[in-house]
């Protein structure tokens, strides 16, 4: 045996030595805590707030990331085969899930899919059939946006943590209560702002907002289909062109994390102005300084919703 | 007609036939140059320009023109070196451009923000960019008039066009840079496909008529103008996503060109 080949046996043997120590000390959470997956914003949102100091949440998507094109990196799947929860909203968003949960080896995982018992809204898509928006399937995904069924995501993520740390049960479910009170009171003022404007329609750049629109008596106009960031075609864009001059909309809205080109065309073109109309998919990193949360968010919509509607 | 009641449209119109008009003046040359990927190439490497001009806060548009500019003058050194083997000079800064590409977006905090600098898209066009692209149509058009003579001695063959007394080296450098900003200005206002598309497909149509160099440039600009009519008119109404459409047509064109020829059995 030469030289070089016992160098790279002996540091092979060294290497195989030291991962399988790190693989012992995983079994073990030193701090206590559970360990919380959350697929993106309002999940991650929304365990934190039930969790507390009792949880590790990590939050997938990065700040400043549209989770729609988003797909897990190596270290989001070890992050999962040692969490002890995992959540996501489902009804879609996360295309990915399926084929991740189907490869993980961690079987004390508790996976909780927020928005099941919610009922979903079809897909509402325009004439032409879009091929590309594959990662939806036929339901509309963007179910945190109306506040009830954002109440119940965080029931179903309070039952996963309760499953998974049975000794903190009423710790979690005395966070669920306050927040729960807070998402009435929010429903409340949507409800009581919203239905006395005279007008109904809101012109959006993906149309993301269709709970929202449905719990609150409004009608969305999309600019893009369910999926953001795809190229506008120009017939589509005449028509929101001509929606926009018919009912007189004044405001065109447009979102955080796609870019303002097409909105700030049309906005241009019919002497609306554009806005800022959160859907919450994610927050940058500014606003995560700020202290934004989902009902930080969700009053400053309803801010912009109430000017455009006046 | 209705299509024309929209300013989107009016100024996708403008826009497209300006571009359709100065593109394939690049095209032809760097078709004969052997360099037929350098579209691509370069509007790939700008995308690291964006990155850079986000990340150090200097206007990401300027950021693109500069790291185009350097990418084009990075191919027409290896070039040199390698003056057998052009394709790989493209090759080498393709790769480089998205590897910085690549890495530098893990820095920019703001995705939505290097979005709107990466995919421009022809029905969606700011005044500032428009004018940007009238300014660079017109400067491309007037060197290309002027420097008409050297570039086509140039784009045939360089070592007799150095005999010649051309000066082969300033006159290269100039071309490389204008293929620099046109790439980039124009990438970021209508999109990268139809730029790299339009520098070679109009060039490839036209080879199959034309019977002088003069002739090639005149019939590339005839039916690059065509395609882009067709595209946004075809776009517009069948629903269909303009980048792609236009993109399409030319590339149609060109199959029932040579199919055409074939069954004519003319000889190309």
């Amino acid at each position: 045996m030469n030289k070089g080949t016992k160098v790279i046996l002996l540091a092979a043997a060294a290497s195989a030595l030291l991962l399988s120590g790190c693989g012992q000390k995983k079994e073990v959470n030193d701090s206590g805590k559970l360990n919380v997956m959350a697929s993106f914003y309002p999940m991650y949102d929304f365990a934190v707030k039930i969790g507390g100091d009792k949880v590790d949440v990590k939050n997938m998507v990065p700040a400043g990331t549209e989770p729609h094109d988003w797909e897990p990196a190596t270290k989001d799947i070890t992050g999962l085969e040692k969490a002890d929860v995992f959540v996501y909203s489902g009804a879609g968003i996360e295309h990915w899930v399926d084929d991740v949960l189907k490869s993980l080896k961690n079987s004390n995982l508790t996976v909780t899919e927020a928005s099941s018992g919610i009922s979903l809204l079809k897909g509402e898509e325009h004439e032409e059939a879009q091929g590309e928006d594959h990662e939806h399937g036929e339901f509309d995904p963007h179910v945190w946006l109306s506040p009830m069924n954002a109440k119940k995501e965080m029931e179903n993520i309070k039952n996963a943590f309760v499953k998974a740390d049975p000794a903190n049960e009423a710790y979690y479910q005395a966070n669920y209560d306050t927040y729960a009170s807070k998402f009435d009171e929010l429903d409340k003022k949507y409800k009581d702002t919203l239905s006395p404007l005279p007008n109904k329609s809101v012109v959006v750049a993906h149309e993301a907002f269709g709970y929202l629109c449905n719990a609150y008596g409004l009608t969305q106009m999309g600019i893009e289909g369910l999926s953001p960031d795809s190229e506008p075609d120009p017939a589509r864009m005449a028509e929101v062109i001509d929606f926009v001059k018919e009912n007189k909309v004044k405001t065109i809205f447009f979102e955080d994390l796609v870019s303002p080109k097409v909105a700030e065309t049309i906005a241009k073109e019919t002497g609306a102005k554009t806005e800022v109309l959160n859907p919450l998919e994610g927050l940058t990193d500014e606003q995560l300084k700020n202290g934004d949360d989902y009902f930080s968010v969700m009053e400053k919509n309803l801010t912009v919703l109430k000017e455009a509607l006046e | 007609m209705e299509i024309f009641n929209y300013a989107f449209m009016q100024k996708a119109f403008v826009v497209g036939i300006l571009l359709a008009m100065v593109i394939p003046c690049i095209g032809v040359v760097i078709v004969l140059k052997r360099l037929s990927m350098i579209g691509d190439a370069l509007s790939h490497t700008s995308l690291a320009g964006v990155a850079f001009g986000l990340i150090i806060g200097i206007n990401p548009v300027a950021g693109a023109v500069a790291a185009c500019i350097m990418a084009a003058l990075g191919i027409e050194a290896i070039r040199r070196k390698l003056p057998r083997y052009s394709e790989m000079s493209i090759a080498i800064i393709m790769s480089a451009g998205i590897g910085l590409a690549g890495v530098l977006s893990g820095f920019v905090k703001n995705s939505a923000n290097f979005n709107s600098f990466l995919f421009g898209s022809i029905v969606a066009i700011s005044d500032m960019e428009m004018f940007l692209v009238i300014g660079v149509s017109l400067t491309v058009l007037l060197l290309f008039v002027l420097l008409y003579k050297e570039l086509f001695y140039i784009a045939l063959d360089e070592r007799s066009a150095r005999l010649a007394g051309v000066p082969v080296k300033i006159v290269n450098f100039i071309f490389t840079v204008l293929t620099a900003v046109t790439v980039s200005i124009a990438a970021r206002t209508v999109g990268a496909l139809i730029v790299s598309s339009m520098m070679v497909i109009p060039t490839a149509c036209s080879m199959q008529f034309s019977k002088n160099y003069r002739q090639t440039v005149l019939y590339a600009i005839g039916f690059d103008v065509a395609f882009m009519i067709i595209g946004l008119f075809a776009a517009y109404y069948l629903g269909l996503k303009p980048g792609g459409t236009i993109v399409l047509v030319g590339v149609v064109f060109l199959l029932f060109i040579f199919i055409g020829k074939k069954l004519l059995g003319v000889k190309g």
